[in-house]
């Protein structure tokens, strides 16, 4: 028998294409005569548009079609920006303003250069209204909304109680600013009509099917009648999760205009009408007794959203399932500002919740007097404290045993400011990392053609996680074809149905489904087989059958064999194929299914100029089986560069006056660069789980993000003594406070 | 030479169609009902290297494509491998040799029908047969008239034909008119009027390419929206974050903050250079070993901002390669393996 | 972009003559010009392209270095001549923007580069600098990049360069041609305060080409040390910069060149760091006096008050490096 390839580290089957620049994303695809479409935000954070003026932009050289809210097509599914389910599309039908920069006009050009010179000539008057630009400057009006993003509040025990007879006590709040998920590429729409009701959409997105089932639904089309193919998604992390307005206005675009439409939007929009990540405010109260055991946890977080919408930053989730504690209060509530509506993520709740939690946690340690590891030891949930379920697995004590042992954590000083190196003051610290595991039902289909090779396809995206890579593996060994022999096809809307590329699920979801379709087909080859007469495997019982390298065999006889390519060639069929459709497994229901880590950062501080250079960066992460550690390190690195970006750099700002941006490019709004990113290290911690499906498969391209902020800021405690509630950690915040003269 | 018998004329509905031959099942022009489709007879095809040029010219129609040759008949949707073919039999030749009396279309003779969604014929052509050595070319034309555009200025159906020869590719045609010279512009006062196009010649990958642009296209739009070199990436337009780095004599910049006229006379290199025909760049084969990389938006400019640091080769430790690498942004965080590709690559190159 | 005629002379005095008009602008690097012309923050009517000229450039002049106005950034920086002589130069235009950006960028550009303001990028809000008169959204707006030395009720803007922080403390000369008048101006008589009329940033007439740069004679390069504090460690603009020189002899400061950036209007010389460092020996204590007299009545905003102390400890730090303390 081969060696099975799932579990491997082999290179991405997309690599090639990816390091010649060959493979295209949504506003690259080849389209003969498209014009360009660009979008006009608004000027104003709230209020209406009195008048606008297209005349100039229309007049302008190479324009084809201005379209505002005045001539805007109208479509059946596109209703005012109140209402409705796709409230959070603004497709011009109104003259309604909700935030700064949303979309009031679209201007269409035979060229880039003119449409985005003309975009510039619209002119529009308002009637403005005030605004509420930050959660802060509204705390009263908080509410716990009605939404399924719950749930919202909850308790178990009592705290009150656990607090009274706790030992130690924290009660402190956190804050995470605004965050914008900033993908490289920018979303992008290529609309094409094919006559007037049927509509192919290249769209930059992480969830095709979404995509169609939104935009139909919008533009009163026969789902059926809308194509969405990305065959490649330039980075996501929760913006391409959902259509925003330009994928509408694209659409519309294209419509007014009789053109097949490209509309990229510009680095600065990306800012506004793609979502982000909103501010979250965070009150934490722990109480512990004498040993350190908890008794109380209280956690209320207020969130911002939009006037338009209810989105939550469910920070609450890892609290109520991370720790035994018996004692637990959880709430969310959000505030209504003027800004668009924030959206997930990546790790959407978990990184931010996290790093308030993990905080508080190391607080409390240090007032306990506990080594921050040991408390976390302590307070191990066995078994899920909010469900009160079994793990389907947990390694998350060996998690920890092997980070610790990476970063010498037992050589540690507990008091902070101990240890110096020249001018750098340097530290340790730890934070645990969780993410829960979901597996959607998705489809799949595996073709065997008439050379013997297979076509294996399921509607799923490729975001970067090597989906296109994993899914071959996993077909590979479910076929017994060698590598070169399996195509995996994926980013159309005309394939099986898979779910969205978000929430760290697509291989627990379309790898069970690429997997069940791949061993129905064989079994139907073996069927085919036995049943055909002409075949050397005629009459033989289907298990006393095994396949390798592309044919079957009988196990008694390995030289009695049955090429793929003959039997369908014998078939009379172009090909032999079978179309899946796989649910979650059954046994799932019966556990909390959950990946879990630990990350652990050591720091050093220059305390007289608040520069922090992060030394080591560690991660034990478990999440299941792996289906390839080098696209699963990569994830995990990838994620714990989200962690640092979120501790040092990422911090959106709107003014204050008017909630509109000022950070509108990725010269003010900082990711980490080469040099902020140490070599990170990533210990996979292997799991055997037999619950979650198939596979074994947790999903883990979210799980090495939380954590990492806490990591930090415990490490700069360590450090300096100064403990920062208030992301990201800058320079003001590190400089050690000036000496009264 | 065209003989259109009983000329199908502009305006008329089209003919239906199912065409059998020995296979179980029809390839038939109800297929396209509701969205436009185009007819091409096109007697010496066969699928090649024109399929990606095609496509192009299909989405931008939004159209299916049927292509009837002496090598079968094939049904085409831009983004589907090729739908469903036909082989050439008797009883298929008959058939076609029927359709093509009803279009007007010899025996030996091609043409293109274009059709609209509603079934009407919007275009009709029976082109020389320098025209239909390229599919692509014809599609073109066809795509033109259905959305009313002027033929180009100054360029006459057939020069485009016989450069359509020369580049086989329609799409690139639309905006490298006029010729194939070589000398770069000389080094006089060269002047362009605000909103009049510019001619320049760009040499990129070793080849000049001569193109006519709008003075305000940056060197990134040319490679990516005029040249179909879209492995150089936008990612901010402003010089922020280095997805769209090539190399300008050696040197990398970010072409988005580069005029295309301005870089005239400049050797550019873009990732699509970088290979030497099927064997990979030492860098971009450490690329895929260290998987330095997962969306692969960032990639190409890492890769050209590697090119080029390990072409000066000053940056040797593992943070100097951090400091110099610190303008190509990756958002995915594939840091620190890009970091251990180039110090793997550096020891090949 | 605004739509503009291009133009590409062949030589400097075609270049001048074609951007003699109002409303044109020359193109070097482009990574100012471009950058603003798309955000049409800058709507030149007409681009003179410097490409063409022969303005590159990096020399002897006696015992100082003439760069031309056209030499780029990364070859400044790396160029042999001017890593010996003025490693504060090299240093500087090391710890500013990134390898592209520094391989197109030029001196000439560089000194006429525009501030990093995130409203004067904006167009949808005032902004004194880019509409007169309209008034200055950053005074009362979000301020954690602007200055506290140099500013106006007009405009807080930083000036951003780096490099012009060496060249402020290296004594450099801007040298321009305008027609046929040749001028040399002292860098620290080349930018403009705000005042009142922020749009105005440098003396340069219309048309008036930067030629090239010259360095005199120093004799700090023993003892000189950029040092430069941002909230990334690559790829940021400063939060604060300094640029020092010292010339040390039998113990004792000989002479002293302290300027500062990221942290005021123009790049800034400080006479009285200088005067408080020269005759004193080289001590931390000293250092720390000059950072304090360097620091004249600064008006911080909101977000920048950190500035103040961070300003002062970053000067104190390049002495620090600059003498070889470790
Ligand atoms: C993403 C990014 C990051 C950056 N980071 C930094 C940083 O960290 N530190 C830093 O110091 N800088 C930074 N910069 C700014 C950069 O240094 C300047 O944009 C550059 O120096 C300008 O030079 P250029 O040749 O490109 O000028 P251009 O853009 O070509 O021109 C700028 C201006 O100078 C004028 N000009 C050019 N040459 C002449 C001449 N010879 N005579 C008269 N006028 C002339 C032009 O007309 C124009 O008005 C950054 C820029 C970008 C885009
Ligand atoms: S600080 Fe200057 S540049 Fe910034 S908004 Fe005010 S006037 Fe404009
Ligand atoms: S696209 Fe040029 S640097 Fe970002
Ligand atoms: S690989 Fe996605 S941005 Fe670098």
């Amino acid at each position: 028998m081969k060696s099975p390839l799932v579990g491997t580290a082999i290179d991405r089957v997309d690599g090639k294409k990816k390091v010649t620049g060959a493979q295209t994303y949504a506003a690259e695809v080849q389209v003969a005569n498209v014009a360009h479409a660009v979008i006009v935000g608004s000027t104003i954070g709230r209020g209406k548009i009195k008048a606008i003026d297209a005349r100039a932009a229309e007049a302008a050289p190479g324009v084809i079609a201005v379209v505002t809210h005045h001539n805007a097509p109208q479509f059946p599914g596109v209703t005012g920006q109140h209402e409705g389910n796709d409230r959070v599309v603004q497709g011009l039908q109104d003259d309604i303003v909700l935030y700064h920069d949303q979309p009031i006009a679209v201007v269409v050009a035979d060229t880039l250069e003119r449409a985005q010179h003309a975009a510039t000539l619209v002119t529009a008057e308002y009637e403005a209204a005030s605004t509420v630009a930050d959660v802060e400057a509204d705390l009263p009006a908080a509410f716990v909304p009605e939404t399924p993003r719950g749930p919202l509040q909850t308790s178990r025990g009592d705290v009150a109680a656990g607090l009274a007879a706790a030992t130690h006590k924290i009660d402190t709040t956190y804050r995470t600013p605004v965050e914008t998920h900033n993908p490289m590429e920018p979303h992008a729409t290529t609309a094409v009509w094919q006559g007037a009701d049927r509509l192919t959409l290249y769209d930059s997105t992480q969830a095709i099917s979404n995509v169609r089932r939104r935009l139909s639904g919008m533009l009163g089309l026969a789902p059926e009648n809308v194509r969405v193919i990305n065959h490649f998604c330039g980075g996501g992390f929760g913006s391409k999760g959902a259509p925003w307005s330009h994928v509408l206005l694209a659409a519309i675009a294209a419509k007014a205009s009789g053109r097949a439409v490209k509309l990229a939007c510009t680095r600065p929009q990306l800012q506004s009408l793609v979502g982000h990540r909103p501010k979250t405010v965070q009150k934490i109260e722990l109480g512990a007794d004498a040993r350190g055991r908890l008794t109380a946890i209280r956690h209320d977080v207020v969130s911002e959203t939009s006037r338009y919408d209810l989105f939550v930053e469910s920070c609450t989730a890892v609290t109520r399932m991370l720790y035994a504690c018996p004692n637990l209060a959880t709430v969310q509530r959000i505030v209504r500002l003027d800004v668009p509506t924030p959206t997930f993520t990546r790790a959407p709740g978990e990184s931010t919740g996290t790093f308030a939690l993990e905080s508080a946690l190391d607080e409390l340690a240090h007032a306990a007097g506990i080594d921050p590891l040991e408390l976390r030891r302590k307070n191990h949930a066995d078994h899920d404290p909010e469900t009160g379920k079994p793990w389907s697995s947990k390694s998350l004590l060996e998690c920890y045993r092997r980070a610790a042992e990476a970063i010498d954590w037992s050589r540690r000083p507990a008091k902070p400011r101990t240890v110096r190196d020249g001018r750098w003051l340097v530290g340790l610290g730890i934070a645990t990392t969780t993410r829960p595991s979901r597996q959607l039902p998705s489809s799949a289909r595996a073709r065997v053609l008439a050379d013997g090779r297979a076509v294996v396809q399921a509607g799923t995206q490729e975001i970067g996680t090597g989906t296109y890579t994993v899914m071959t593996q996993i077909a590979c060994d479910a076929l017994a074809l060698p590598l070169g022999d399996v195509r995996f096809e994926l980013g159309d809307t005309a394939l099986p149905e898979a779910p969205p590329s978000v929430g760290s699920f697509t291989a627990a979801s379309t790898g069970p489904a690429v997997h069940n379709a791949c061993v129905a087909l064989r079994k139907k080859l073996i069927d085919q087989a036995i049943g055909d007469p002409a075949s050397p495997l005629h009459g033989l019982a289907a298990d006393a059958i095994d396949a390798e390298d592309g044919a079957l065999f009988a196990k008694a006889d390995r030289k009695r064999r049955d090429g793929y390519a003959a039997i369908v060639g014998r078939s009379q069929q172009p090909e032999i194929s079978v179309e899946l459709h796989t649910e979650a497994h059954k046994d799932r229901d019966n556990f909390s299914v959950g990946g879990f880590g630990a990350v652990f950062a050591r720091v050093r501080i220059d305390e007289e100029l608040g520069e922090l250079r992060l030394d080591r960066l560690v991660g034990a992460f478990a999440a299941g089986r792996i289906l390839n550690p080098k696209t699963a390190r990569s994830q995990l690195i990838g994620g714990m560069v989200w962690g640092i970006g979120q501790a040092l750099h990422e911090h959106s700002v709107r003014d204050a006056r008017t909630a509109r941006m000022v950070t509108r490019d990725l010269a003010d709004y900082h990711v980490p660069v080469h040099a902020d990113v140490p070599d990170l290290e990533v210990l996979l911690v292997p799991e055997d789980d037999p619950h979650v499906n198939e596979l074994g498969v947790k999903g883990l391209g979210e799980l090495s993000t939380p954590g990492v902020a806490a990591a930090i800021a415990n490490a700069v405690y360590n450090a300096t003594g100064v403990r920062i509630r208030d992301l990201p950690i800058t320079p003001d915040k590190l400089m050690k406070q000036p000496e009264p003269r | 030479m065209s003989s259109m018998t009983t000329p199908i004329a502009v305006g008329m509905v089209a003919p239906s169609f199912a065409l059998h031959g020995d296979a179980r099942r029809a390839l038939s022009s109800s297929e396209a009902r509701g969205r436009p489709w185009v007819l091409a007879f096109v007697r010496r095809w066969s699928p090649g290297a024109d399929t990606e040029a095609i496509r192009a010219e299909l989405r931008g129609l939004g159209a299916i494509l049927f292509i009837v040759s002496d090598a079968g008949v094939w049904s085409f949707r831009p983004d589907d491998d090729l739908e469903l073919s036909i082989a050439p039999s008797r009883q298929l030749r008959r058939e076609i040799a029927a359709l093509g009396a009803r279009c007007g279309v010899g025996t030996r003779d091609d043409g293109v029908l274009v059709v609209d969604d509603a079934g009407i014929v919007r275009f009709a052509h029976a082109p020389s047969s320098e025209l239909t050595s390229s599919l692509a070319d014809a599609l073109d034309a066809a795509g033109r008239e259905l959305l009313g555009l002027p033929t180009r200025p100054g360029i006459t159906r057939r020069d485009w034909a016989v450069m359509s020869l020369v580049a086989g590719f329609g799409l690139v045609l639309f905006h490298g008119c006029g010729g194939r010279g070589t000398e770069p512009a000389a080094p006089t006062t060269v002047v362009a009027k605000p909103g009049t196009e510019i001619e320049v010649v760009l040499r990129i990958n070793g080849q000049d390419r001569r193109l006519k642009i709008d003075p305000r296209t940056s060197l990134l739009d040319a490679l990516r929206e005029h040249l179909a070199l879209t492995g150089t990436r936008k990612g901010c337009d402003h010089g922020q974050c280095g997805a769209c780095t090539v190399l300008r004599d050696g040197h990398a910049v970010n072409a988005c903050l580069t005029l295309a006229v301005a870089a005239e006379g400049a050797e550019i290199t873009t990732i699509e250079g970088l290979a030497r025909g099927d064997r990979l760049h030492p860098l971009q084969a450490a690329f895929i070993e260290h998987d330095a990389f997962q969306c692969g938006y960032c990639t190409s400019g890492q890769i050209m901002s590697a090119v080029a640091l390990l072409r000066e080769g000053r940056s040797k430790t593992d943070d100097e390669v951090r400091q110099q690498m610190s303008g190509n942004i990756c958002r995915c965080g594939a840091y620190p393996n890009i970091i251990a590709a180039i110090q793997a690559a550096r020891k090949e190159v | 972009m605004k739509p503009f005629s291009y133009v590409r002379p062949a030589d400097a005095k075609a270049a001048i003559a074609a951007a003699g008009t109002e409303g044109a602008s020359f193109l070097a690097g482009g990574t100012t010009l471009i950058d603003l012309m798309r955000l049409e923050v800058m709507t030149p009517s007409a681009v003179v392209d410097l490409g063409r000229l022969a303005m590159t450039a990096i020399e002897r002049a006696g015992d100082g270095v003439r760069i031309g106005a056209m030499a780029r950034n990364s070859d400044v920086a790396m160029h042999p001549l001017v890593v010996e002589r003025y490693p504060l130069l090299s240093q500087a235009l090391l710890a500013g923007a990134s390898q592209q950006v520094r391989n197109m960028a030029t001196v000439g550009g560089n000194l006429v580069q525009r501030t990093r303001c995130p409203y004067f990028r904006d167009l949808a809000v005032p902004c004194n600098k880019r509409a007169p008169g309209s008034g200055c959204s950053a005074l009362d707006g979000y301020t954690r990049s602007h200055a506290i030395l140099g500013t106006s009720p007009s405009c807080i803007a930083t000036h951003p360069s780096d490099m012009c922080v060496a060249l402020a403390a290296l004594d450099a000369v801007v040298h321009t041609r305008h027609g046929s008048r040749e001028r040399a101006i002292p860098i620290g008589e080349f930018h403009t305060l705000p005042g009142e009329h922020p749009e105005v940033e440098n003396v340069l007439g219309q048309g008036e080409l930067i030629t090239h740069v010259e360095l005199p004679a120093s004799p700090f390069a023993a003892h000189a040390r950029y040092v430069k504090v941002r909230d990334r460690a690559a790829f940021a603009f400063a939060l604060a910069a300094a640029a020092v020189g010292l010339d040390i002899a039998d113990g004792r400061i000989r002479g002293a060149r302290v300027a500062l950036g990221g942290v005021a209007t123009k790049p800034w010389r400080s006479a009285e760091a200088e005067q408080a460092l020269v005759g004193q020996p080289p001590a931390r204590a000293t250092f720390e006096r000059a950072a304090a007299a360097a620091i004249v009545d600064p008006k911080p905003r909101r977000d920048n008050a950190f500035k103040v102390a961070l300003a002062q400890r970053t000067i104190v730090r390049a002495l620090e490096l600059a003498w070889g303390s470790p």
